[in-house]
């Protein structure tokens, strides 16, 4: 399957027709905006209609060839023609119009809508439980695991005594215990007040929020090219499993669960060793704590693997396993019938996901299988990794400790300095590329998975020009 | 929608046609006839429910419930829905019943099962283009977004409020208003100064002074939500609560009024001067100085219980925050878009000063919160930010519900309606005392509710109701809540009264 089999009118290259990005246009619609809601984040204004495959088109005429992906989340191209299929059926019309309190009133067809989910489902995981957002996804995780860790105690089954009944409805123990989840230095698990809590890349998702006095451990910090530091960066994975290990058994709040990204995405694509992530389960199940894993950046076929931790064999498989982005929907996997409540109305809300959304996410897992687009995701990431290799050493003050090897199109690097890093995206516009950058001084490479060979030989090119200008 | 409908008042009596062949008398004035939109959009509506399953949930919807059980928690599953088949007002299930339906997911569906004008948007390329190529909206919208929220979200704006947040949920909704609430009193404690090295150092290990020591008072019974920040605010029942962590934020009683109200004016404003008390008391004696980020607030109490409170409470509540400096946040996620009779209930105060925030979900499919101080959006930006900022599936959904509501007048006829209903239950309620009291809700649209004689009649009844082919739902500990759609009309009224007195009787032996 390449591309052209579903984008037979895709651009074969990028289009800059105004002198800036963002153009006229879309300054003017930028400034319109930001008279009702807030405008300033915006890149550029967007034409979706005109948008195809790996190329996004604006109000001023440009087409960008696409590797940010609105922010890692589109998965199978714009405007693919399956998922516009799947849009005008039947079933999606029904979804949009008479959307469910999916709790209460499951429809007939809820089943097969949750089967088109776990038919994608990581290894080892049998059921699932839907959200709206990757910070919400991660939130209900976190209910999941705090109802899990208490009912352990309780008994499952067993009834509330009287104090938790009175306590709780005054948020204090022990209705409402203080029990803590584990995230780690320079994680980003999303902006709401728990998620909030467990997010630690940067003060400017954090400050003024009250947050929870949860823990972080340190995420191991290699030295690179890792063949060349086997030894150091062994050392530093133990380095960094011993704080973990302290932690749970010392912390002053228990922690209910240990959560972690295969990758640290906006942290800056850190990556760690699969004897990191080994070594953490065995820790979560030494000390009776959960292992959340959140691939809401990293799942769903870009690292080469369906789930990014699948490349990390973990025995026995992760407790829970959160997603949204490039699936549409949310939510998360789990396999543990003990991580569902026993009780009604404790995992709940109005909505609980959205079947849309749900409808969407089968029809990405089909267009997946059907067309191999994980091995396909794959080929191509090595491709782009050897291409970048090389200009890392004609550049090697403009691509720094690039890494991604062997993680599909999942491939990031380093500038210099965030000015760097900021004059290099902004000029990458001007060359008809839409990247995005994470942390203080990189860049990350996101496309959906339909990139392929013809693609990364573009992006190489427009690389090569702007930094040959440098 | 010139309709006139066929059955009405005929001189002070209301003759019910439907299942039973009911007559209620009624000492109300003779109105003009409503026309039916429901007629209109759903020429092929059920004219009454079909029960055919000897008991709801049949054995198709028993059977279904516990295989989704194995991959997905139906715990608290009524039965199997089939929505392909659901029309209007009416709900049909996995074994054929249709039910009348006047819980609507939750109170969420806006404008009947199956709308033809909110399928047509379904259908049109905006809407396939808005599925197909969700945004990360916040970096990249698309050039009709403004357009569709100005036509849509932004035209339906509470009086005063004309800047908008979009989310995905009510939970979200509040939750980023929270976050709003939160950002802009700290910057005005900051005032002229920068963020300082400790401010940014110490919210890394989420400690105070730059993780805030602020908080949101909510009231006794009040319901926001169920993530953490929501969560701490919510305040209606153990089970939304239980086991999990939340922030030391303060409460404050929510009056208690007694019905009917005509009969009990001085007591309950000396109840709403006392909670009025206790709150100044909480806010000057209680909770450190200037540490209320905002107060939240629903204009009725509905997963508590629908428990109402006079104009003059919300004003006083209203003169109270702005005496402090503290934000009132509205969260209109259940009474919002016309069920009240008023497009957001809140409307109903006649505020001297709009609240600060409004929070919206539910009837409108589409999520977020209004303000109207621009001050509100942070100074900085990717405060208020994450992946999706909202979704333009929905806010084109919002869009075409505010425009059917407008065009046919929904909020004017869900008022008529809601107090043709509202005179009817009074007159039957009168026959069953001791089964059903503190009937609520009068001159507030559809939005009703009452109390039985305990949670377990209470339980029954709408376990009775729904084997008559009537979809209804609970709140609070003993309440029973109506929350149909807005184009429930009298007829379906007729019918739905019809079933309630004859659970009544059955209750009565
Ligand atoms: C790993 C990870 N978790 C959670 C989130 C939060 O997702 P959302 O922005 O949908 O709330 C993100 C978003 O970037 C993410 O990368
Ligand atoms: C007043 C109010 N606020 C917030 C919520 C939470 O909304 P959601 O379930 O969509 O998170 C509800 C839900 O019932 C509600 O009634």
């Amino acid at each position: 399957m390449s591309s052209g089999n579903y984008f037979t009118n895709e651009p074969k290259e990028p289009v800059v027709k105004s002198e800036t990005v963002p153009g006229p246009q879309s300054s003017a619609g930028i400034k319109a905006l930001g008279q009702v809601t807030d405008s300033r984040p915006v890149y550029f204004i967007a034409d979706y209609e005109k948008s195809v495959g790996n190329y996004i088109a604006d109000v001023d005429g440009n087409v960008y060839l696409d590797v940010y992906a609105q922010i890692a989340s589109n998965p199978l191209g714009y405007n693919n023609p399956a998922l516009i299929e799947t849009a005008k059926s039947d079933k999606m019309i029904r979804a949009i119009v008479d959307r469910p309190a999916l709790g209460n009133f499951p429809g007939a067809d809820t089943a097969e809508i949750i089967q088109g989910l776990l038919d994608m489902a990581p290894k080892g995981q049998d059921k699932v439980w839907s959200g709206l957002s990757g910070a919400d996804a991660n939130e209900l995780a976190f209910k999941a695991a705090f109802m899990w860790y208490q009912g352990k105690k309780r008994g499952f089954t067993k009834g509330f005594n009287e104090e938790e009944l009175k306590s709780v409805m005054s948020n204090s123990a022990p209705g409402s215990p203080e029990l803590a989840i584990l995230s780690f230095e320079r994680a980003f698990h999303g902006r709401l007040f728990a998620s909030g809590s467990a997010t630690r890349s940067k003060p400017i998702h954090k400050l003024d929020l009250p947050a929870f006095k949860w823990p972080k451990a340190e995420f191991p910090s290699y030295k690179y090219p890792l063949d060349k530091y086997e030894a150091e960066n062994k050392k530093e994975d133990e380095r960094c499993l011993a704080i973990v290990d302290d932690i749970l058994k010392s912390w002053s709040i228990p922690v209910a669960g240990v959560l972690i990204e295969p990758i640290q995405s906006e942290g800056g694509d850190n990556h760690a060793s699969k004897e990191f992530f080994q070594g953490l389960r065995d820790l979560t199940l030494k000390h009776g704590t959960l292992m959340i894993v959140d691939e809401v950046q990293t799942g769903v076929g870009a690292t080469g693997k369906m789930w990014c931790h699948e490349h990390f064999d973990l025995s026995p498989a992760p407790d829970i396993v959160t997603f949204s982005k490039k699936f549409q929907s949310a939510g998360y996997f789990f396999h543990d019938p003990e991580i569902m409540p026993a009780q009604a109305y404790r995992q709940f809300n109005t909505w609980c996901g959205d079947p849309a959304r749900m409808i969407l996410a089968g029809a990405i897992g089909k267009e997946i299988a059907k067309n191999n687009l994980v091995q396909r995701t794959k080929e191509v990431g090595q491709y782009m990794y050897s291409k970048l290799e090389a200009l890392s050493s004609k550049y090697p003050k403009y691509i720094k400790n690039l890494r991604g090897k062997d993680r599909g199109t999942f491939i990031a690097w380093s500038l210099e300095s965030g000015e760097a890093r900021d004059k290099f995206l902004k000029d990458l516009k001007t060359k008809g590329v839409n990247m995005g950058g994470c942390a203080e001084s990189s860049v990350r490479l996101r496309p959906t998975l339909v990139f392929e060979e013809k693609h990364v030989d573009i992006l190489i090119q427009k690389i090569d020009q702007l930094l040959a200008s440098y | 929608m010139g309709m006139s409908s066929k059955r009405g008042y005929i001189q002070g009596k209301v003759i019910a046609n439907c299942v039973g062949k009911r007559v209620f008398l009624n000492g109300g004035v003779a109105r003009r006839p409503y026309s039916s939109v429901a007629e209109e959009y759903f020429p092929d509506e059920p004219s009454k429910p079909v029960v055919t399953s000897s008991q709801i949930p049949g054995p198709s919807s028993i059977k279904l419930t516990k295989e989704l059980g194995r991959s997905f928690d139906s715990n608290a599953s009524y039965f199997i829905s089939d929505y392909f088949n659901s029309k209007g007002n009416y709900i049909s299930d996995a074994d054929g019943n249709k039910l009348l339906d006047v819980y609507a997911q939750i109170a969420s569906i806006p404008l009947g099962y199956n709308n033809p004008a909110l399928i047509e948007t379904a259908r049109s390329d905006v809407m396939v283009n808005a599925l197909v190529n969700r945004p990360a909206l916040a970096c990249f919208p698309s050039i009709d977004y403004g357009k569709i929220l100005s036509e849509g979200i932004l035209a339906a704006a509470p009086k005063g409020m004309g800047h908008v947040w979009t989310a995905l949920s009510g939970s979200c909704a509040n939750e980023t208003a929270f976050k709003a609430a939160f950002i802009y009193q700290n910057a005005k404690r900051r005032g002229s100064l920068d963020v300082s090295a400790e401010e940014l150092a110490s919210c890394m290990d989420n400690k105070p002074p730059g993780s805030s020591d602020m908080v949101i008072l909510s009231f006794d019974k009040g319901f926001h939500g169920r993530l953490f920040g929501s969560l701490s605010a919510t305040r209606s029942k153990p089970i939304h609560k239980l086991d999990m962590p939340a922030f030391p934020w303060p409460r404050a009683p929510f009056p208690q009024l007694k019905y009917p109200l005509k009969d009990h004016v001085k007591e309950n404003h000396e109840e709403e001067e006392r909670c009025l008390a206790e709150l100044e008391n909480i806010i000057t004696k209680k909770v450190a100085p200037n540490k209320i980020a905002a107060i939240i607030v629903e204009p009725v109490q509905s997963e508590g219980g629908d428990n109402h409170a006079s104009s003059f409470f919300f004003q006083s509540l209203r003169d109270i925050t702005l005496k402090h400096e503290i934000l009132l946040i509205v969260d209109e996620v259940q009474t919002g878009v016309g069920a009240s009779g008023k497009f957001w209930a809140h409307e109903h105060w006649n505020l001297s000063t709009p609240p600060d925030m409004v929070t919206f979900s539910k009837k409108f499919q589409a999520a977020g919160f209004y303000f109207s101080d621009p001050k509100l959006q942070p100074k900085e930006p990717y405060r208020q930010f994450n992946t999706w900022c909202g979704d333009p599936s929905k806010a084109l959904l919002a869009r075409s519900i505010y425009q059917e509501i407008t065009k046919n007048d929904l909020v004017t006829k869900t008022a008529e309606v809601g107090s043709y209903i509202y005179e009817n239950l009074e007159a039957m309620f009168s026959k069953y005392e001791g089964h059903v009291q503190n009937l609520r809700g009068k001159n507030y649209g559809t939005f009703i509710a009452w109390d039985h004689s305990s949670p377990a009649e209470r339980d029954q009844f709408i376990s009775l109701c729904r084997s008559k082919g009537l979809n209804i739902g609970g709140c609070g500990s003993a309440a029973v809540r109506l929350r149909p759609c807005l184009v429930f009309g009298k007829k379906h009224a007729d019918i739905m009264l019809s079933i309630i007195e004859d659970v009544l009787k059955t209750l009565r032996g």
